[in-house]
């Protein structure tokens, strides 16, 4: 049993559980009572969903060697959409479920047509990730910017909230979504035929290639998948806020990257497991409540949230280097 | 081993540190929290200043924060970690008042009392409403600054600070309205052009329509940076004598193009005292007592309550000019 134990922290992941237990404890000795409180714990498991889903997309991404830029605006362009569609029909007198349904619907919808094109230009045309995701940024962005000229869509009929606000037995609805999410990512990515494809595309495009693996066509699917999976965030987030616009999430781009390089995802493909971008962002959340309960300066905590990240894969780096020269 | 150890060393290092400020805080006094849009920028670091003074005056406990960029998803998660902490009031700027609509409700339900303050939050879940100033007044104020420095006939152009701030947009959309009906002869040569809350962008744009537009007599700044990058590309092209900017600028920033008059007038209300009110009222309000009409709050003023006795005016914004800009500290 030690032995398991000892043999779990050793690994990435556990190294990072690890982290996470000593941080936990860590907020709950500083704030009494008060972080460690089934209101906070709960308003945690409100927090957390929309912005792991989003990391989970981000590192699927990463794993295939790109970058997705994009990834907020593809959620709040498709919740834009989506939403626009929603308040429309529920002011129009449609019946509030059919409303939630076609803007839902909707949303994935918009969403993949974000992930087709993504795909083609990175994969079919073979720009750059990191340069194509940053245009279709500025072009989701200046398209959202359009349909709502600055301000929020909002006038969803009530029944949209219950997605993003309410519990089954006493779990936030948005958390069920989110372990579904997390047990069909797994499977999909480290479990499937396709997954496996992805970890080779990400390792080596050329080598997949003559292995017989059909890359653009991979890459090109991975693109939607990851949009979808963007919906999906982008739905919860317009539930809990009950409006849609463009800038909702926008501090979620960087941070999704942060979360899965600081989960084990290599920044250069090949490498990343879901369950360590899971820890990571039950880190980041922990840190940011944490310290905002106790009442931590912001710019500290930004302080606080790079030198842990850098702290953790500076000892993944050490970790790496000395398992290598065994 | 040795990693788990050295990794939890640096922990109980970090541990002891904020232990030792814990220990300086209280815990029983009124805690009142006053969240901006974002945090470091000029105009939210002055109201800091007011707001942490009103504290001190009062004797009680004000916690100053926000998000570093201004998004309202950030802003939420803020709130519902305030609230999780239990404070006793909250006063909060939206970056987008329909997204923070439920979580304020989460606030009001657990007791806490809820102001907006700079920009308007949903009315209904709001139990006090603090203005610096009222919209209406303030848009027509700075059209009639424009046309006292260009004239009321010609061209003019307007560079406002982000095409989605509500506040920006609604100042606007009263002063076209306003000069549509007391000013004809104004011609708007284009829409409103964004400048990202940028000196640096509003000093672009402001070339490009100066090339644009030739007949340019006037431009209006509307965001604290956008006046001051529309005076820097006058200034450059030495069209000071031409071109007539104004706008919504702070008087500290204003200084060196009001100077040689590339800047003609700045108008903004001080953000300190707008801090400062705000923690009075939300302390007022914790204290049973309601604002009132032509009320004289100390180091504020007399300020103006409407009659659903919840929005509170803070006063008419001062005009900043080449003469006595450098009497205002902000």
């Amino acid at each position: 049993m030690k032995a398991v134990i000892k043999r779990f922290f050793s690994t990435k992941e556990g190294t990072l559980f690890g982290i996470f237990l000593l941080i936990f404890l860590f907020m709950t000795l500083i704030s009494p009572g008060k972080f460690l409180s089934v209101y906070n714990l709960q308003s945690m498991a409100y927090q957390l969903p929309e912005f792991g889903i989003l990391a989970l997309s981000m590192m699927i991404i990463i794993v295939t060697g790109g970058i997705n830029l994009s990834l907020t605006y593809t959620a709040t362009f498709s919740m834009i959409v989506g939403g626009l569609a929603m308040s429309a029909m529920h002011a129009g007198g449609s019946s509030p479920l059919l409303s939630v349904l076609v803007g839902m619907l909707l949303m994935l919808v918009i969403a993949a047509l974000c992930g087709v094109f993504l795909g083609f230009v990175v994969s079919y045309i073979g720009v750059t990730p990191m340069l194509a995701t940053l245009g279709a940024m500025t072009l989701f962005e200046g398209l959202s910017l359009n349909i709502t000229k600055g301000g929020a869509i909002s006038g969803f009929p009530i029944e949209f909230l219950v997605v993003g606000n309410s519990t089954i037995l006493g779990i936030p609805v948005p958390m069920v979504i989110f372990v579904f999410i997390i047990i069909g990512t797994w499977l999909f990515l480290e479990k499937s035929k396709m997954g496996m494809s992805i970890y080779m595309i990400g390792c080596s495009p050329k080598v997949s290639y003559y292995s017989g693996v059909k890359v653009k066509k991979i890459l090109f699917q991975t693109y939607i998948i990851a949009s979808l999976l963007a919906a999906v965030a982008g739905i919860l987030m317009a539930s809990r806020y009950n409006s849609a616009k463009e800038s909702y999430g926008s501090s979620y781009l960087l941070q999704a990257v942060s979360a899965a390089v600081l989960g084990g995802t290599s920044i250069n493909g090949g490498e990343g497991k879901v369950v360590g971008t899971i820890i990571a962002v039950a880190i980041l959340q922990i840190i940011s409540s944490g310290l905002n309960i106790f009442g931590f300066n912001r710019y500290l905590t930004n302080v606080v949230m790079g030198a842990i990240l850098i702290l953790v894969l500076a000892i993944n780096f050490l970790v790496d280097r000395k398992s290598a020269r065994k | 081993m040795k990693r788990i150890l050295s990794v939890f060393l640096v922990m109980v290092v970090f541990l002891s540190f904020t232990w030792a400020a814990a220990q300086a805080e209280a815990d029983d006094e009124v805690t009142i929290v006053v969240m901006p849009k974002l945090v470091g920028i000029p105009y939210f670091n002055a109201s800091e200043v007011g707001a942490l003074q009103a504290g001190k005056d009062l004797g009680i406990n004000v916690i100053y924060t926000g998000p570093t960029t201004p998004d309202a998803a950030e802003q939420v998660k803020m709130l519902e970690d305030l609230i999780s902490k239990g404070v006793d009031a909250i006063a909060v700027a939206p970056n987008d008042a329909a997204a923070l609509t439920p979580v304020l409700m989460k606030a009001k339900k657990a007791g806490i009392v809820v102001l907006d303050w700079d920009t308007p939050a949903d009315p209904s879940v709001v139990d006090l409403s603090i203005h610096q100033i009222d919209d209406k007044a303030y848009g027509e104020h700075v059209w009639d600054l424009l046309v006292a420095e260009m004239g009321d006939t010609g061209d003019y152009a307007i560079v406002t600070g982000g095409l989605s701030a509500a506040n920006l947009n609604s100042w606007i959309d009263y002063g076209l309205a306003y000069a549509k009906t007391a000013y004809p002869g104004l011609n708007l040569v284009t829409d409103k052009v964004p400048s990202d809350e940028k000196q640096q962008m509003a000093y672009q744009k402001t070339l490009d329509l100066i090339k644009a537009y030739p007949s340019l007599k006037g431009i209006v700044g509307i965001s604290t940076p956008a006046p001051l990058g529309a005076a820097q590309a006058v200034q450059e092209k030495g069209l000071a004598d031409q071109i007539a900017v104004v706008g919504t600028s702070l008087p500290t920033d204003s200084g060196p193009y009001l100077e040689d008059g590339s800047l003609r007038v700045g108008t903004l209300w001080d953000p300190a005292k707008l801090g400062y009110l705000t923690v009075v009222m939300a302390n007022d309000f914790l204290n049973g007592k309601t604002p009132k009409n032509g009320q004289d709050v100390p180091n504020v003023g007399k300020i103006e309550v409407w009659d659903d006795n919840r929005t509170v005016i803070m006063g008419p914004p001062a005009d900043f000019l080449k003469e006595n800009y450098a009497s205002y500290k902000f």
